[in-house]
Parts: C-alpha cells; structure tokens; sequence
C-alpha cells in the first residue's frame, strides 16, 4: 500500500474505531499477514485489546483471517475497505433516494455495525421509524422487510458467507447458510453517467466480469465518446461499454485538475496533447497558438510534475538530440494514478487540518455544548425568558463568533473531503476497469 | 458534477452524523483505562453500559480471539483474557502457592501440577486487566524458566566436550 493510502486509513480507523483498532490496523497495512501474537509485540499492545480491535477489523470487514499451512492464524487487512468509510453517506443518502427513509436506515444500521442479520436489522430500523413517526406497528415491520429484500437484490446488500469452524482457528470454505447474515457490499454510488441504461447499479457493482461482457471491439481515436452502440447483429440490443464511459470520465476529470492547477492555456495545450496524442513542441505552438517561450514554460512544467510525458523517437542509429523527434504525448492510466495518490494525501491534509480546527477550539465547543445542554434542561423544566437569556449570554459576541468561524470551516473541510472522494471514485474506477482490460489480451 | 446543493448538505449532515454516532458505539475503542483509584462522581452519570453490549458471532471468528468468560464479580470491564495453549494465567496468589510448592516437590510432580491448576483456572476469578497482563507475562516468564530448565541441563552436559564457551 502506498504511503498514502495508509494514512489515510490510519486517520479513518482513528476517527471511527479508536486508536487502538486504528494501531492494529495501520500496523497490519504496513506489514502484509501477521499472526496475533506478532501484531501484539510488534505494536506493543496489550494481547487482549488487539485481540478486540482485530474483532472488530473483521466484523466490518476490513480485516479476514486465514490459516498459515503452518497452522497457526493470520490477519490481513482490506486497505480499499477502510477509504470506503469516506463514501458511506453517500450509499446512504442513494438508499435514500432509492428507497425511502426505510432503505435510508437500513444501510446506515448495517454500515454502522457491519454484520447485521436480517431480522435485527429490520427490528431496529422498524423501532427507529416507529419512534418518529406514530404509525402502526405491524405495517412498519414488514414495509421494512420488504425494503430489505428489494436492496438485496439490487446489490446494495448482500448475504456473507458462512464459515465452518475447525479446532484450532478458523473455517474452510465459506458456504451458504440459511441464516440470513448480511453485510454492506462495497459498491458504487448513483453514478454519474446519464448514458447508462436502466439497471445501472448493478452493473456497477464491483467485480469487473459485468463490464467485461459489455464491452465493443477496441476503441480508436475517434470513437472515444462512443459508449452506447448496437450488439452484434441482432439489431435490437443496446449496450454500454463502460470501460469507455469511465476513461472518459477520467479524462474530464485529468482536464478539470490540469485547469485548477497550471491555469486554462495550459490546460487548453493538454487538451490538444489528448485530441492529436503525439505532438512536437513546435507543433503544441502552432495549435494552441501560444507564444513558444510561455508554451515551453507550460509544458516543462506539466512534464515535471508527470500530468504529460515525452517520448523520443530517434531519426538515426545514433540518438543524436538534434536528429531525434522529440514528442508529448499524455499516458491517461499513469497520470491518472498519480492524481489519484494526490486525492489520497489531500484528505488526509483536510481531515488533520479539521481535527486541527476541532482541537485548537475544543476549549470553546465544549463551553458551548455545555450551556446548549443547560438551555435544553431549563426550558424543558419551563424557565423564565430572562434566565434562559442570561445563560445564552454567557457566550460572548466574539466568542460566538468564533464559534460561528468554526463551524463554517468544519462544514468547508467535510464537504472537500467529500468532494474528493468523488474523484477518487471516478479514477479508481477507471484505474480498476482498465487493469481487467489489460488482462484480457494475455488470457488469450 | 455533484449537482443541486441539497445533496450536498445532506450528505455533509449524514457525514457529521456518523461521525459523531461511531464514538458511542461499542466498536469504538478507546485508549486503556487506567485504574480508578478514586470513584469518580461523574463516572456515576457516563453510559458505559452501550460500551460493553457487543459480543461478536464467534462462529465467523477465529478461536483465539475468543476471551475466557470471567466470573461475573466487575460487570465493567469486559471478559478479555487471552488463552495461551499450554501455560494458564494465575493470579498472584496462585503464583506464589505455586513457587512454594514447586520449593517441596521434585520437578517430576510439576506436570501434575500444571494440570491441576489448568482445572482450577477455568474458575478463578481475575483482577483487572493490567494485573492479567502482568501476570500473564510473569507466568510465560515462568513457564520459560520451566520449559527450558531440562533444555538448559542438556545443553549444559552436551557442551562439556567442548568447553570452548563461558557456561552459566
């Protein structure tokens, strides 16, 4: 895992689990399979809290465990898992959307507690719904149950497997059980494509076979936008090629980071290097019509930091410099990565940069917790105006204001946070997609 | 491309929201707790009790990471007692009864000793959680002494051919 992704990690298990799970798990990222007692010296934690924190890790799925032929245990655990915790609002406000309050509930329950079986889920949920609403009981029981059975099968849940015990440690083969186990599937949120067709989420669930099927002959230049074409020959079949779609998604994405970043001339000389693929610096200036010293500028710079790449092609055996073509050209997948690993490491900036905020603060938000709590207790025991109006001033105007700055902040680092996680989708899909694609050619 | 601006304050709430639900959730593990010497008056009004309900479903877990169940004498703390396969943990007091009678007996009576104390363990009550880490260390530490006390002695008489190393 890069370094990256694990902080990433470490900072999410931190703020969701506590520091323990968060030291066992960055510690398991760092080294690959551990059994317990190495995770337990090498991290010099108490045996019996690691032994609770990998209990944890494994119920929310992002740990597993297998046997060593030696036979003794190990752990290993699921980085991808762990930066999905970044994306659960999202699954959840798309049940929402989807589903109603009801499928809202049900995925933030199973989300929250990993492993749910089925009639817990739908019990707590049917409690929660009944609590805010005063309807009838019976109804909201097997509304609910309903609701749960139509997300299974649209894949936003699914069963887990069960596992066989043997004596010593762990299960063989995971096999169906009757009893309903089910936990949150990693899955993708409403996409953005308007393109795709109906049944769009299934066809976005994580494993690459689906896409794979669907996928039209090899792509040239100009069919790029192309993602929605006839099958074969039977005339009446539409199909998407979303490995297509998600390049171009990609590619939008590159294009946008490239204009925030080096300004819109630059990002203009980009757009040509994808448009032409392979272009001589004499040539970027001429298309882009931009000065040659600024265009040099602007490339060498985009070159720097790998958003574009060179490639020599020599005119003689020899390599001289002055008889070799010299051309840019943009590799989307590389770039691509190399954006992505900055998507990582922005999120961790913003997530230290808010507990930063929280903690310098923490002094003040919990003065102000306590006299919201204080409001809250002397109104419900029927105080008089002016006392309530005494304790709310015991927050100052400017600490109030101060308060106020916070929250605006906060609010501001969430929403980046969650913005970048959209990115993030966006190339880890087209990433994931392309590597399947890769694969292909050599099968054969 | 995220769209009208409703979507994204629900989702900032909902994020806000998990993140603040997570810590009262018994999956959150806080750093250890160190001993109270003093009751505490606002422990009395901190829920602890969410804390502690969770109890995973041990057939999708390995064994090892099961605790031994305690007796239930401190109903705060949570039955977490690692179960090594040969050596058991003992309290001090034991550890002690222990020494004493391995002082009287030959060391040909310590394997019955082992087994019996085995039997008695799955019993005992524990103290707290920082007292079953030391002891358990103590009793590998002691264990090892036990283990290796022949090996020692082998070691030893093979190595007097030899007489190259400084022995013991």
């Amino acid at each position: 895992m890069t370094h990256f992704e694990t902080q990433i990690c470490s900072c999410l298990l931190q703020a969701h689990y506590g520091e323990i799970v968060a030291k066992v798990g960055t510690h398991l990222i760092r080294t690959g399979c551990q059994p317990l007692r190495l995770i337990a010296n090498d991290t010099e934690t108490p045996i019996d809290q690691v032994k609770k924190a990998l209990c944890v890790l494994i119920h929310h799925n992002f740990a597993s465990y297998h046997v060593h032929k030696r036979g003794f245990v190990e752990y290993e655990v699921h980085c991808a898992h762990i930066i999905r915790i970044l994306r659960y609002p999202r699954y959840i406000y798309s049940a929402k959307t989807l589903y109603g309050d009801t499928g809202e509930l049900i995925v933030e329950e199973l989300l929250q507690n990993g492993k749910m079986t089925m009639s817990a889920v739908v019990k707590k949920v049917a409690d929660r719904l009944r609590e805010t609403m005063e309807d009838n009981k019976t109804r909201e029981h097997s509304e609910t149950s309903n609701t749960f059975v139509r997300l299974v099968q649209t894949h936003f849940l699914q069963k887990c497997g069960l596992v066989s015990e043997s004596v010593t440690a762990e299960g063989s083969q995971p096999s169906r059980a009757p009893t309903l186990i089910t936990d949150e599937k990693e899955m993708y949120t409403v996409p953005n494509l308007s393109v795709v067709a109906q049944g769009k989420r299934r066809r976005m669930s994580e494993d690459g076979t689906e896409p794979k099927s669907k996928r039209s002959k090899p792509e040239h230049s100009d069919q790029e936008m192309e993602f929605v074409g006839k099958s074969g020959d039977s005339g009446g079949g539409i199909i998407t090629d979303l490995h297509r779609a998600l390049a171009s998604l990609a590619r939008a994405t590159v294009e946008s980071v490239v204009q925030e970043r080096f300004g819109s001339r630059s990002a203009r000389i980009f757009r040509l290097l994808l448009r032409k693929r392979h272009l001589e610096q004499k040539q970027v200036e001429d298309f882009a019509m931009i000065p040659a010293k600024e265009a040099k500028e602007m490339m060498y710079r985009m070159l720097s930091e790998n958003y574009i790449s060179l490639q020599e092609i020599p005119k003689t055996p020899d390599h001289a410099p002055s008889r070799t073509f010299y051309l840019y050209t943009v590799n989307l997948l590389p770039t691509a990565r190399m954006i992505l690993q900055r998507c990582y490491k922005t999120v961790v900036n913003l997530i230290n940069r808010r507990e930063y905020e929280t903690r310098e603060n923490k002094r003040l938000l919990e003065k102000s917790q306590r006299i919201e709590a204080i409001m809250a207790s002397m109104q419900a025991t029927g105080a008089e105006e002016q006392q309530l109006q005494e304790i709310e001033e015991m927050i100052t105007a400017p600490e109030q204001q101060q308060l106020e700055t916070l929250k605006h902040n906060v609010n501001m680092l969430d929403s980046s946070e969650n913005q970048v996680d959209e990115t993030i989708f966006i190339l880890e899909s087209y990433i994931n997609t392309t590597r399947i694609e890769k694969e292909v050619p050599s099968k054969r | 491309m995220t769209g009208q601006g409703e979507d994204v304050n629900y989702i900032l709430a909902l994020k806000q929201e998990l993140r603040g639900a997570c810590k009262k959730l018994p999956y959150y593990i806080d750093h250890v707790v160190t001993k109270k010497d003093v009751e505490r008056y606002a422990n009395k009004y901190q829920e602890n009790d969410c804390k502690k309900d969770w109890i995973p479903d041990w057939r999708r877990l390995p064994r090892e990471l099961k605790p031994r169940i305690k007796r239930i004498k401190k109903t705060n703390t949570a039955p977490m007692v690692s179960q090594p396969k040969k050596p058991q943990t003992v309290t001090n007091e034991e550890v002690i009864q222990k020494l004493e009678v391995l002082e009287k007996k030959d060391s040909e009576h310590k394997s019955d000793e082992e087994t019996e104390e085995k039997e008695k363990n799955k019993d005992d009550e524990e103290d707290e959680v920082a007292e079953e880490e030391y002891d358990e260390e103590e009793c590998e530490e002691e264990n090892d002494y036990i283990a290796s006390y022949f090996d020692d002695g082998d070691n030893y008489e093979a190595s007097d051919d030899n007489m190259d190393e400084a022995t013991y």
